[in-house]
């Protein structure tokens, strides 16, 4: 009996070495493969390049009816690329429009992604086009919201200059349930002039107060700071106005506008958003700069042009003539 | 009849408590209630949807381990039997090779119905716990997965009666990834300018599996209304489809050469 005991016994305690000996190759396994992993760490700029983004078509095809769940996994990896710091290229932005392509074609019944689209695909005329398709088709899912006009419409104002589509695509939208009381008049504003900075104020605080992430309501206080300081300096310009034909000369200095046997303007606006905290402030003031002869604030050290920056201003002009080239050169 | 009923229930209460003793239902079982609740995780990436993100990875576990479940632990079950030589006991008994076979196929489903139950359970509570809604469409959604598990228990005891596990695993696979595909190629053969490519597309569609009849997956969690009809239509198609493997899968196990 106990040489039996003894022989369980052995085979026991071969069994718990043999044990020992699969958990420590294991763990080594795992130790090794976790070094050669931190080798190579990820680059932030891979991931990019690293997310293969498959036709749509193709996608539906293998997806072999888990859809929404790919649909996820690339609306999860669109997030990851255009949040943090990185900044939109035109290149990423087609990427963004791939992705959201893949995301609404699995699972057209998505909701924000379309208008995800709408804020991010925004460096080129082709990322524009690809976001207005996109929202198109989220209009066509969702008929009823009003939201996806509203981004299709602000599109179509704000980047291509196309007031009349503009103006169309509101015109839906305002006969929509929860659609803002302003819509009417917005695209009846589009439809008989051009465009202007209170238009522009309008739509961004609408954009604003919908937006959701910091980086896209941030983008748009920005814009409304722009508007405001804008908005201050055209009263100045018309101040200056009277005190030439007041004077008979130019100011020389902005000042001259609150002095003087009579002064046009009590006081001068603040050269600052108002929007801006105190501890931000920077003791900007309202020049004559010399190289164009306007009054800026040194806030921002140049004027907006009209409803956009200048450089968006030029740009989507720039992209107007080259469509206008391309459809000549079609004909 | 109901001598037969007497002779496959026996048999299939005994598949259940031989599948329950599969280590790889349970294996199986936790990886798709984990995953269930590690959609709370992935959701938490996303700044918009979260609910609809956490309720799409749920039902998508749900289908793929049920699936699993189905195709792996079925596999083998017959051909345990006949390895073991315990089918030479059974079918000593009065007990044809049809109710043999039809035993092994409703234990089966009975096992992974059962699972489908667990997991439901599990998706119920982590909607509930991340307030994302609950209506009849998630019932109607988890009861088609119901129905297309039971064609898929179906093709794996055809392939089981008469293949090797490995095999039949491997048909079967392909069989479900064929049967989400069915649809497509049909558009697709469709578009095809040859005759014949139109009509053996056509051919394909009507032989094969149209699973994606059985995923209403997307409508429930987007709140988009299921008609009765087509849940009515997706069950009398499933159970049509079941009867015909099932008649195949008994033709071919009568034949078969079991010594």
């Amino acid at each position: 009996m106990p040489v039996i005991e003894e022989g369980a016994s052995r085979r026991r305690g071969a069994r718990f070495r043999q044990g020992l000996l699969g958990l420590g190759v294991g763990l080594l396994g795992l130790f090794v493969a976790d070094a050669v992993h931190l080798r190579n760490p990820p680059l932030a700029g891979e991931s990019l390049g690293d997310v293969f983004v498959p036709d749509p078509a193709v996608a539906g095809l293998v997806s072999l009816g888990f859809g929404a769940v790919v649909s996820d996994f690339y609306w999860l990896q669109a997030i990851q690329a255009a949040g943090g710091d990185v900044r939109i290229t035109p290149e990423l932005g087609a990427h963004l429009g791939q992705l959201i392509d893949v995301v609404t074609t699995l699972n057209p019944w998505v909701d924000h992604p379309y208008r995800f689209a709408g804020i991010w695909l925004t460096q080129s005329e082709q990322n524009v086009r690809t976001a207005n398709r996109l929202l198109r088709r989220g209009i066509e899912k969702h008929p009823d919201d009003w939201r996806n006009h509203y981004y299709l419409g602000f599109n179509h104002f704000f980047y291509l200059l196309e007031n009349a589509e503009a103006a169309e695509v509101l015109e839906g939208a305002s006969r929509l349930a929860g659609a803002p009381r302003y819509l009417p008049r917005l695209a009846a504003r589009l439809k008989s002039e051009s465009a202007d900075l209170e238009v522009a104020s309008v739509f961004l605080q609408e954009l604003l107060r919908g937006a959701q992430g910091e980086a896209a309501r941030e983008s748009y206080r920005s814009a409304l700071d722009e508007i405001e300081i804008e908005q201050r300096a055209r009263q100045l310009d018309g101040a200056r106005v009277r005190f030439r034909e007041l004077e008979g000369r130019d100011i020389e200095t902005v000042d001259e506008l609150t002095r003087g046997a009579t002064p046009l303007l009590g006081a001068l606006p603040s050269p600052e958003p108002s929007s801006l905290p105190a501890s931000l402030r920077r003791g900007s003031e309202w020049i004559v700069d010399p190289s164009d002869n306007r009054i800026v604030s040194t806030y921002y050290g140049k004027r907006y042009q009209l409803h956009v920056p200048a450089s968006d201003r030029e740009r989507a002009e720039g992209w107007a003539r080259e469509k206008e080239l391309r459809e000549a050169a079609g004909r | 009849m109901t001598g037969s009923l007497h002779r496959i229930w026996p048999i299939a209460t005994n598949t259940v408590r031989e599948a329950v003793r599969h280590r790889l239902l349970y294996t199986l079982l936790f990886f798709a209630v984990t995953m269930i609740g590690f959609a709370v995780l992935i959701a938490s990436l996303s700044y918009v949807e979260g609910e609809r993100i956490i309720q799409d990875i749920g039902l998508a576990s749900i289908r793929l381990f049920s699936v699993g479940i189905a195709i792996f632990v079925g596999i083998g079950l017959i051909h345990g039997e006949v390895d073991r030589r315990t089918i030479y006991t059974i079918l000593a008994k009065p007990v044809t090779r049809a109710e043999f076979l039809l035993g092994k196929f409703f234990g089966l489903l009975l096992t992974v119905w059962l699972q489908l139950l667990l997991m439901g359970l599990a998706f119920v509570l982590v909607s509930l716990s991340v307030g994302a809604p609950l209506d009849w469409g998630y019932a109607a959604a988890l009861f088609l997965v119901g129905i297309e598990l039971m064609v898929i228990v179906a093709v794996a005891t055809l392939f089981s009666s008469f293949s090797t596990p490995m095999l039949s695993a491997f048909f079967t696979l392909g069989i479900y990834a064929l049967g989400h595909l069915s649809r497509n190629l049909y558009f697709l053969g469709q578009e095809a300018e040859v005759d014949s490519v139109r009509r053996a597309a056509t051919l394909l569609y009507r032989v094969l599996p149209d699973l994606e009849t059985f995923n209403v997956s997307i409508q429930a969690v987007h709140g988009l209304p299921i008609p009765a009809s087509e849940v009515a239509w997706a069950v009398l198609y499933g159970l049509a489809y079941t009867t015909a493997l099932l008649s195949l899968a008994i033709y071919i196990f009568h034949r078969r050469d079991l010594e």
